[in-house]
């Protein structure tokens, strides 16, 4: 019984945990410009993250040890060093467009300007990763993010014509209103946002921290092959909100608060509250997230102890390196730079980095001397990781580019 | 090789910092030609219909019951900037030619007028008049047609 409730909260954790600011923003901003158009995307990058984090899960809970610690040792530092270069970037963007998103939320509850709570929220992001324990950190986080199951609420509520929404996502095409490159652009902010690299690094570097053995594999499979589908269902409810309240009207998303916009229209002050203590909830979660990636990359890069599992005294440079991310995030928000933009910015530019995240995660999982000859990939996980990593190269090589042409989407 | 991915790498990050100046809002550029002009008038319109936009669903939202007092005054304000960046954005940019000129001054008064109105209602928001934020924001209606026809003009 313990056991099960064990599997099922993982499950709700992984559900709730699955949203952040980006799938926020690029969500609704796609469903208000492009309708169900590019709800594909959703489904596509959703089994590409299934595909990639049961792998790397499998890896962290066999060897005890996570993938970026594997990543210098297997394919060497030249390699590595290039990884953490780009990782910590755009870990570092991500982090920034969180703390901003937590401070947003809370402003629509204080009428506070957002800027002024910042500061406020990254010490209590650094109070949180400094002194709660991981598992509470990641269950209290990720079961209160379970309240932007109201956007689902809401399209049950607005009760569309589910045979026409479903034709929509069946038969996408580029709307007349928008060009082929704006079109491949936000897919691949969608793709990005759906399989940003922190989810990876955090998910494995989680799993030691959890203490994951052989035994839990199981749970490993469960957690990603229910619980991110589950979340993606409600990602795409973010879409189908915005694609039916705002799109009609020519709303195009640009605040966090437009993201809410339908919820309060169609359920009222309680749905309001929940969405806002779902998005604090969501956006302070991957806050947290973000802040310990940070640690875990550069800490596992150099060889550091790393994890909250050491006391803050025996890995020193870890809690460091997450406090000067922190601090850094802080800096960069109080610019005044416009979160959205950030957060839009993160998911395509992380979209780029892709191939240097899953590639080794693909090696490392194929190789018997860490995962042992039984646990290695079997081959049509093999080809279906492949498939992706051709994928994730296409998708690495257009970005640039697509942000060139497009002006960022605009 | 593995010294080019590096420095792939390095280029790339470098093309991503250069870009994170676009993170400030509506950042524009100057127009050089008439379908230049015609395309960054085209870019504030529909910026402006949707703050307009938004800012008439938050009314009824509200005007409902169905909505904090926090919620719809930061909402409203957030929108009135946006309105008005893109109107000082758009202002910045020197028309190239009569046409341009034309353009301009048929765009201009819009602006003016749907700030003025989201004024009104973000004004009558903080003072507490939730329920009557829909009388209060009847014209941005008007407005909304106005720049709705100014976009299907144009294209």
């Amino acid at each position: 019984m313990k056991k099960i409730l064990g599997v099922a909260l993982g499950v709700l954790t992984a559900i709730g945990g699955f949203v952040d600011m980006g799938d926020l923003v690029a969500n609704a901003d796609t469903g208000a410009r492009f309708d169900m158009n590019l709800a594909w995307v959703v489904v596509v990058g959703v089994v590409g993250i299934c595909v990639y984090a049961e792998m790397s899960g499998r890896v962290a809970a066999l060897c005890g040890r996570p993938v970026f610690d594997l990543v210098r040792e297997r394919l060497g530092p030249r390699f590595g060093l290039a990884n953490l270069l780009a990782s910590f970037f755009i870990n570092f963007l991500t982090l920034t467009a969180e703390i901003a998103g937590v401070a947003l939320s809370i402003s629509l509850v204080a009428s506070v300007d957002y800027i002024l709570l910042i500061p406020l929220v990254a010490i209590l992001v650094w109070l949180v990763c400094w002194r709660m324990p991981f598992e509470t950190m990641e269950r209290i986080f990720g079961l209160l993010g379970l309240c932007l199951l109201v956007f689902a609420v809401t399209v049950w509520k607005i009760g569309p014509d589910w045979n026409e929404l479903l034709g929509d996502v069946a038969h996408p095409h580029v709307p007349h209103t928008e060009s082929v490159y704006s079109y491949a652009y936000f897919a691949i902010a969608l793709f990005g946002a759906a399989m940003t690299p922190y989810e990876v690094f955090f998910f494995s570097s989680g799993a030691v921290e959890d203490g994951w053995t052989e035994k839990d594999l199981t749970e490993n499979r469960i957690n990603v092959l229910v619980g991110f589908p589950l979340g993606a269902l409600l990602s795409l409810a973010i879409m189908a909100c915005a694609h039916l309240v705002l799109a009609p009207r020519n709303i195009e998303v640009d605040q966090l608060s437009q993201v809410m916009l339908p919820v309060a229209s169609v359920v009222g002050r309680l749905g309001l509250a929940l969405v806002i203590i779902g998005v604090f909830a969501a956006t302070f979660g991957a806050a947290l997230e973000t802040a310990l990636s940070a640690g875990y990359v550069v800490a596992q890069y150099l060889g550091w102890p790393w994890g909250k599992y050491h006391s803050p005294r025996h890995a020193t440079r870890f809690h460091v390196v997450v406090a000067l991310a922190i601090a850094g995030a802080l800096l960069f928000g109080l610019t005044g730079v416009d979160p959205v933009k950030v957060t839009e910015y993160s998911i395509v530019l992380s979209a780029g980095a892709l191939p240097l995240t899953y590639f080794p995660i693909l090696v490392i999982a194929n190789d018997a001397r860490y995962v042992g000859q039984e646990h290695t990939n079997g081959r049509w996980l093999n080809v279906l990781a492949s498939i992706y990593l051709v994928i994730l190269l296409a998708v690495s090589a257009a970005t640039i580019p697509l942000m060139i042409i497009t002006k960022g989407g605009s | 090789m593995l010294l080019r991915a590096g420095r792939s790498v390095a280029i790339a990050l470098a093309i991503a910092a250069a870009s994170l100046t676009g993170c400030t809002t509506h950042s524009v550029g100057p127009a050089r030609t008439y379908d230049d002009f015609e395309r960054k008038s085209r870019t504030t319109a529909q910026v402006a219909l949707s703050a307009v936009e938004t800012v008439r669903l938050l009314s009824e939202t509200a005007t409902a019951g169905k909505a904090f007092a926090a919620y719809t005054n930061v909402s409203i304000s957030e929108q009135e900037d946006t309105i008005g960046e893109a109107r000082s954005d758009f202002e910045s940019i020197q028309p190239p030619g009569d046409g341009a000129d034309a353009l301009r001054a048929r765009l201009d008064p819009m602006l003016d007028a749907a700030i003025d109105h989201i004024a009104a209602v973000r004004i009558a928001a903080r003072r507490g008049e939730l329920g009557s934020l829909t009388t209060i924001g009847a014209p941005l209606t008007g407005d909304s047609d106005a720049l709705q026809r100014f976009l299907d003009d144009i294209g």
